[in-house]
């Protein structure tokens, strides 16, 4: 065990790309992900709730991929794509999934609102029309105690369909 | 009327929380903010000896240490129903969990490290961890001496009984034993409920100021103006010098309601002179409050033709060491127990009992989730006994509307027949079942709406928009929604015109609580009568400007009419004010229309808890599968009906998750589950195969529109739900959670049920 | 919180080796660090040097030679979920694969970190002993391999020395005529019970079986007398369900949180026997 009080470890740079601009800090290599989104760049959007990467609140996309920042060193980042909540809509344009939530009524405390938009992105990303038991089964990792979950899987699914009726139309 | 009362409009708050820019306690940021960390007792009761923080305040970044010896200029004790909980630990401490000392650092790091270096030495005491060990002759006391009476107990006399007892609630009516000599059938059974955490996602987040005129806070709190009375009470400051601000809240459920980590943080905020946040971890949170765990007793008899006659109830709840709502939750409980029936005689004691175990307050539906199952598997096993249909059995003898619930109360106000016959058509009622299925319903009453004093005050500002003043917490629920809907088509505005601030005490007008099922029906009622009032002052200007009487005239459309002319809101307050400024204000109140709206002259409402189950047993494992599970929202008016299903929705899973999982596990007053990693929450792979919310409509409730809350009942009526449809399986469930092993009990797979845990008192 | 650390970045075992070797109980080998940083945050454990083996390559490659599925020590689990060679050869692993935690946790974590933590509620763990998986430790220049059967010693030990690195784990795919499965059971989040069976049959017969039993001791262990009571059985599903029974009759179990030791031990029985039919069913397909 090591001694008690006064260690410090060599601090070292991190530099990243977070929502698509860069990010460059000193950090000890203990600092986690989470709290160097909240607490240096002041991204809030990501919460801590569980801190034991059960619940998803903390949930932040690292190179595309969801993590549980709570238990993610920031290091790990180090030369990587990290997406939050806030780097989601563009250019002041809601992403579908993000409307879906809304029109839906899937938002209440708005705790989980962040990670399980983010997660639910990941699964559209390899799933674009999932069903809702394949919504359900996907987001069994991800708490929300307010909504009963019914709107949530409503507004993937509904997402779901918007985004690829969408990208046909592009085609 | 623009019409949106009645529609599901998007909540107005929800793109702010699906691009992560609403802020929560947590999320605010303040020049010389410092992290503040508590050092919790690892002893259920135990002397405090000696708490040495002299190597703490020397360590780098500690800024302040704060012990029960800073406190010796206050009287340290709060509590709203007893003031019985010292800010910080003074000479004992009474659960494992309980504050002895906290710190202020610059950091996280500082702060825990802090953390380690103070020493307490602890001469340990006997405990009283269980009801059984604290309703024993002779068991050691929590708490000595008197009860003092809190700010907020509004329960009449306080007085302690004996030993660990902290409060008595008692009723009756008609003559018990003879009713039960004329009762062709009695059944008779002891029950137990667990400890449950509410888990609101975001844990307790406190944030104090300590300032020269005003002590500021911003806390994830349910109930502001309540806590800011019992800061300026601890602090001996003003009510005016307290400033109690909510951002948004990451779910309440009750856990939130009343005072909680404020009075710590502030006084730890006094001592550093500079503000200070608590976070909470789950862990802390789970020790800060929780369900009250119950030991239950109960008899009811019938008449072999099927009516009901009486029914008898001894309640023990399990408040912890301290308080907390714990008084209010026995009321409650006592007040869920008959059920709602037509009893000949009917007597109900519930007791709120002191143990050394982490205090218990409130919870969605306390007391009815507590009571409704055990109340209602004991009208089955009666429908049963005397050969009728459960659903037929209610039917003959449910109240009607109108008639008395509890004497010197409000009559009911629902139509419960209505309600269980509609669940029991959504999970199948009377249709073949499967092997291994069980349907059952559950209706109950739930004391709603807590005392009725809300007030509002709306804004009408230069350019025609609105913006209303109220102190309803925005906790997930809606009622920022609701409200805006409300204003909307009371002042004939747009949704889009009318803005609802955040609660802050210095701004927002009082309003007593938000929790209760209580904020679309008195706070709404406050707004709509801020509305009117404000409606009124513009046709009162209208009438002047054009000199017509007030019959000619009408409020639509952001603008005051005549027929075809139009005075724009903006026009009427610039000819009101001779220019372009000013602001009309509209106010509104709501007070106890009779008696002084004490508990026992209540409740407001009676909320309904009526729902439906069918559920699948696995003879292997014991698991149970909700196939099939339905709620009734009787609301009286759904002024948003999304919002009233997500109410219902979210309500259903917890009482789920109430009935078949969760439970804070203690050993010797240790919680053993304090993670999310052993304490399961429902999550998707537990919501059953369907869900029905129905909403009733019959304008029978006392809020807007004939409004009445909701977003409690379900809780309540799922477990009956579920339990009865065990029933229907053949399973007598006597104990919650009903865990697979149970349920193996049960089946006489694993041989005879295991001891419920705890003596019999 | 997290107290504090340094990372070290090797780019060669022999380079993690020695520095594991130096810091000694200090350090702690770092891959996903799903459990890693959970304990250390709850402060559980503490190591002053945590040597980051995803500065090796080559650490995460996943490879069928013809005989034997290698699954480097880094493959985490979402990649051997979605990897084509384990879907084709292992097809049970990916399935294993795919039930653990959650998505963010299956993105991070590493099959050789889930092993070498040794919970012993590891799905994945339960299974390798069932296949009698292979696990290869290395250190400077070095390598020796462990049964698996072998590899757990108690409740998040194992046989690894402390300057040893896993470096990847071989499985042989099913044969025709054999088949496997995995069952478990969870009502929190980790399981109650898990039993993984690997079944070998020809003509009628069992041949052999490995059965595994997880989550309700120290670590997963094998079922011994129900293997002996399946050696040579025919293949009735009479058969499987006294094995079944012996599983749940001889297995030690502890009382906890989860259950009673005698609902875990019913449980057992159960999975098991779900487990056996499930492993011969698969191994009638391999066959056909």
């Amino acid at each position: 065990m090591a001694p008690q009080g006064g260690e410090v470890a060599p601090r070292r740079e991190l530099a990243l790309i977070v929502n698509g601009r860069p990010a460059v800090a000193r950090i000890e290599p203990r600092e986690l992900l989470l709290d160097f989104l909240r607490n240096r760049l002041g991204l809030t959007g990501a919460k801590r709730s569980c801190d034991v990467q059960v619940c998803g609140a903390c949930t932040v996309l690292v190179d595309d991929r969801p993590v549980s920042a709570c238990c993610f060193l920031a290091y790990e980042a180090r030369g990587r794509q990290v997406t939050t909540i806030e780097g989601l809509a563009e250019a002041g344009h809601l992403h579908p999934l993000q409307e879906a939530f809304i029109e839906h009524g899937a938002i209440q405390c708005g705790f989980c609102t962040p990670g399980m938009i983010l997660t639910a992105l990941t699964l559209l990303r390899e799933v674009p029309t999932p069903s809702p038991d394949q919504v359900r089964t996907y987001l069994k990792g991800s708490l929300c105690r307010c909504t009963g979950y019914w709107k949530i899987i409503d507004a993937v699914v509904d997402a779901g369909r918007r985004m690829a009726r969408a990208e046909a139309a592009r085609r | 009327m623009s019409g949106v009362v009645g529609t599901a409009m998007r909540r107005v708050d929800a793109a702010e929380k699906a691009t992560g820019a609403a802020r929560f306690t947590g999320d605010l940021a303040l020049p010389g903010l410092l992290c503040g960390k508590v050092l919790r007792s690892p002893f259920p009761h135990a002397r405090l000896v000696r708490v040495d923080t002299s190597a703490a305040e020397r360590m780098p970044g500690v800024r302040a240490v704060l012990t029960g010896g800073d406190l010796a200029d206050l009287d340290p004790y709060y509590g709203h129903a007893i003031k019985d909980r010292p800010i910080v630990a003074l000479e004992r401490v009474r659960f494992i969990g309980e504050p002895v000392a906290a710190v202020a650092a610059d950091d996280e790091a500082a702060a825990e490290e802090a953390l380690r270096a103070i020493t307490v030495e602890y001469e340990e005491l006997p405990a009283v961890t269980v009801l059984g060990e604290a309703l024993a002759a002779g068991a050691p006391r929590v708490h000595e001496g008197p009860l003092r009476p809190g700010l907020f107990h509004g329960l009449g006399d306080l007085r302690r009984e004996e030993g660990n007892i902290c409060y008595h609630y008692h009723f009756a009516r008609g003559d018990l034993e003879s009713a039960f000599a004329a009762s062709d059938v009695v059944v008779e059974g002891e029950y137990t409920f667990p400890a449950v955490y509410q888990y609101a996602m975001e844990p307790h987040t406190v944030i104090a100021q300590w300032g020269e005129s005003e002590i500021t806070v911003w806390a994830s709190c349910q109930h502001p103006y309540l806590v800011r009375a019992e800061l300026a009470d601890l602090f001996r400051v003003p009510l005016s010098a307290v400033r109690v601000i909510v951002p948004y809240v990451g779910g309440g459920f009750g856990s939130k309601s009343y005072t909680k980590m404020e009075p710590l943080t502030v006084a730890l905020a006094r001592k550093a002179r500079r503000p200070v946040r608590i976070a909470n971890s789950i862990e802390e949170a789970m020790v800060t409050t929780r369900r009250h765990n119950m030991r239950c007793w109960m008899r009811t008899g019938a008449t072999r033709d099927g009516a009901v006659v009486a029914r008898q109830c001894r309640i023990w709840l399990d408040t912890g060491a301290y308080a907390d709502n714990g008084p209010r939750v026995a009321a409650t409980a006592g007040d869920a127990a008959p059920g709602a029936y037509r009893w000949r005689a009917v007597g109900v004691d519930a007791w709120a009992v002191y143990t050394h175990t982490p205090p218990a307050g409130s919870y969605r539906a306390f007391g009815a989730a507590h009571m409704a199952w055990i109340g209602e598997s004991q009208i089955d096993a009666l429908a049963r006994r005397v050969g009728l249909d459960p659903l037929e059995f209610r039917r003959r003898n449910l109240l009607r509307p109108g008639e008395e619930v509890r004497p010197g109360g409000k009559p009911l106000d629902a139509d419960l027949v209505g309600d269980v016959t509609k669940v029991a058509a959504a999970v199948g009622w009377g249709t073949p079942k499967p092997p291994f299925v069980g349907r059952g319903v559950g209706v109950g009453l739930l004391a709603a709406g807590a005392q009725p004093v809300s007030t509002a005050v709306l804004r009408l500002q230069a350019d025609g928009t609105v913006v209303l003043l109220v102190s309803t917490t925005e906790l997930g629920q809606g009622a920022r929604t609701a409200f805006t809907q409300i204003v909307a088509d009371e002042l004939g505005v747009p949704p889009s015109r009318v803005r609802v601030a955040g609660a802050d005490t210095q701004v927002t007008p009082f309003d007593r609580s938000t929790g209760a099922s209580r904020s679309t029906t008195l706070a709404g009622t406050a707004v709509q009568r801020a509305s009117a009032d404000l409606r009124g002052q513009l046709l009162e200007i209208a009438k002047r400007v054009w000199g017509l009487p007030l019959s000619a005239l009408t409020v639509r459309d952001g603008a005051v009419w005549h027929e075809t002319d139009a005075l724009p809101f903006p026009e009427l307050l610039a000819r009101h004010f001779g220019m372009v400024g000013g602001e009309l204000i509209g106010r509104g109140e709501v007070r106890p229309e009779r008696g002084s709206g004490s508990y026992a002259e209540g409740p407001v409402f009676w909320e309904v808890c009526v729902g439906g189950a069918e559920v699948h047993v696995s003879p292997e494992t014991g698991q149970i599968r909700v196939r099939r599970l339905a709620s009734v929202a009787d609301v009286g008016k759904a002024i948003n009906p999304q919002l009233v299903e997500a109410q219902d929705e979210g309500a259903s899973l917890q009482g789920l998750g109430n009935t078949l999982f969760e439970e804070m596990i203690f050993e010797n007053g240790q919680l053993m589950n304090g993670s999310l990693l052993d304490y399961h929450v429902p999550t998707t792979a537990d919501l059953p195969d369907a869900f029905h919310t129905i909403i009733v409509e019959n304008g029978d409730g006392p809020g807007p529109y004939g409004a009445k809350g909701v977003g409690e009942g379900a809780l309540a009526a799922v477990p009956a739900a579920i339990v009865n449809a065990l029933a229907d399986l053949g399973l007598e469930i006597r104990d919650l959670p009903v865990t697979p092993e149970r349920v193996l009990r049960c089946l006489g797979v694993l041989g005879a049920p295991a001891g419920t845990g705890g003596a019999a008192p | 919180m997290l107290r504090p650390f340094e990372i070290h970045e090797p780019t060669s075992i022999a380079e993690a080796s020695r520095l594991l070797a130096d810091h000694g109980e200090d350090a702690a080998v770092y891959a996903g660090g799903t459990e890693l940083i959970l304990v250390m945050k709850e402060g559980l454990a503490h190591f002053r040097h945590l040597v980051d083996i995803k500065t090796i390559p080559g650490l995460e490659t996943i490879a069928y030679d013809g005989a034997v599925l290698r699954l480097g020590a880094l493959a985490t689990h979402r990649a051997i979920e979605r990897s084509a060679v384990v879907g084709r050869h292992a097809p049970l692993l990916a399935s294993v694969a795919s039930q653990v935690a959650n998505p963010r946790v299956r993105n991070v974590g590493t099959l050789g970190g889930n092993l070498c933590f040794a919970e012993p509620h590891s799905d994945l763990g339960t299974l390798c002993v069932a296949w009698d998986a292979v696990i290869v430790l290395a250190r400077d220049g070095e390598e020796r391999s462990v049964p698996a059967d072998r590899f757990f010693t108690g409740v998040l030990e194992t046989v690894r020395e402390p300057d040893e690195v896993l470096v990847r784990v071989e499985l042989r795919p099913f044969g025709p005529g054999t088949g496997g499965a995995y069952q478990r059971f969870a009502m929190h989040e980790r399981p109650t019970a898990g039993v993984a069976a690997v079944v070998a049959t020809r003509g009628g017969v069992i041949q052999h079986g490995r059965i595994a039993i997880g989550s309700v001791g120290p670590m997963p262990v094998r079922a011994s007398e129900a293997e002996a009571m399946l050696a040579g059985a025919p293949l009735r599903d009479e058969a499987l369900r006294e094995a079944a029974k012996a599983v749940g009759r001889h297995a030690e179990v502890m009382d906890d949180l989860y259950g009673s030791a005698a609902y875990k031990r019913h449980v057992l029985t159960v999975l098991a026997a779900r487990a056996l039919r499930e492993a011969v069913a698969c191994a009638r397909e391999e066959d056909a």
